[in-house]
């Protein structure tokens, strides 16, 4: 018996091109494509601009300077991170705030998680953990002193961070981390 | 974001972009156009990859990338539309002695370029060409004058 096959006969499915040469070719897609392709572009040199400005990370868009309401710390830090990829905070500090040879930082928690805080250079001599954040004591001399914050963020959008010299008035910062 | 997600966003992103990048690959790859492409690949590579080096992590995000592919290629041969979208149209270069030249410059090819094509099928000249027809894969198909 012979084997059966399915099959269906040959149409002329491929549009012809002077009624000789079946190519398929279709120039008003095209026409389209190229249209959408050259909007495209533009939208491609947008980004790329924007980019450099900084305005999704690492630019001049990006670096911001913030000090508290009565001056007594002042903040480098981006407000565009990038996700998993390292940056520094600096915090300032007005040597007024200097009290005891001691200098009292608290962070908010959202200095650990989501934005991956890794390192505080110098190393804190006490870190207590309250109050919806961390407390950080240092040695200090009555001089100016900066603080830094390595962090490499863990989650992507917008995180509050909160800032306070105990005493002081509390700085906010609004920090959103690309993916 | 995970990593399976982060593959599977990768290939889509490189796909768009090869498509947007002007000058298709396959056979008509030049040097240059290897630059693109492995220079893409090796970028994205770091986003995907992260800091996760573990074989679970590269099993995972290959699997992602593979159903992400077949997906593209039944959606391909599914819908007509789809297949143009993501491989383009066969164009018209040369017809009957005449460049269709709106259409090379779109494409960014030149006459050489169809003359290296027509040179591999054994044609020694571009007045032996009747049609040159850019297909979907970059491949520029040459039927000769001859061959009616």
């Amino acid at each position: 018996m012979p084997a059966i096959h399915d099959t269906r006969p040959i149409e002329d499915s491929v549009p012809k091109i002077n009624d000789e040469l079946a190519v398929g070719s279709d120039l008003q897609f095209q026409q389209r494509w190229e249209k959408l392709e050259s909007i495209i572009w533009i939208f491609l040199f947008i980004f790329l601009l924007l980019s450099l400005a900084g305005l999704f990370g690492r630019g001049p868009l990006s670096n911001v300077t913030a000090q508290a309401p009565d001056a007594s710390m002042q903040v480098d830090y981006e407000r565009f991170e990038r996700f998993s990829t390292p940056s520094v905070l600096t915090v300032r500090v007005n040597p007024a705030s200097i009290k005891n040879g001691q200098l009292q930082l608290w962070v908010s928690d959202s200095l650990v998680k989501p934005l991956g805080n890794q390192r505080v250079i110098p190393q804190p001599e006490r870190s207590e953990l309250g109050a919806g954040g961390i407390t950080y004591t240092f040695p200090a001399f009555e001089s100016s002193a900066s603080i830094e914050f390595q962090m490499q963020p863990s989650a992507i959008g917008k995180s509050e961070l909160k800032m306070r010299i105990p005493g002081n008035s509390e700085l906010d910062l609004n920090i959103y981390v690309m993916p | 974001m995970s990593g399976v997600i982060r593959a599977i966003l990768g290939y889509y992103f490189l796909v768009f972009m090869m498509r947007i990048a002007g000058r298709r690959p396959g056979r008509q790859m030049a040097p240059v156009d290897f630059i693109l492409v492995f220079f893409s690949g090796g970028l994205i590579l770091t986003t995907t990859v992260g800091d996760d080096r573990s074989f679970v992590n590269a099993a995972a995000q290959i699997a992602a990338i593979c159903a992400a592919h077949y997906m593209l290629v039944v959606l391909r041969s599914r819908y007509p539309a789809m297949g143009r979208i993501v491989d383009g149209t066969p164009l018209v270069l040369l017809e009957h002695g005449r460049w269709r030249h709106k259409v090379m410059e779109s494409m960014l090819i030149e006459d050489a370029d169809v003359m290296s094509s027509a040179r591999d099928q054994g044609v020694e000249n571009l007045e032996q060409i009747d049609y040159a027809i850019l297909e979907r894969n970059g491949q520029i198909s040459v039927i000769t004058k001859d061959s009616e």
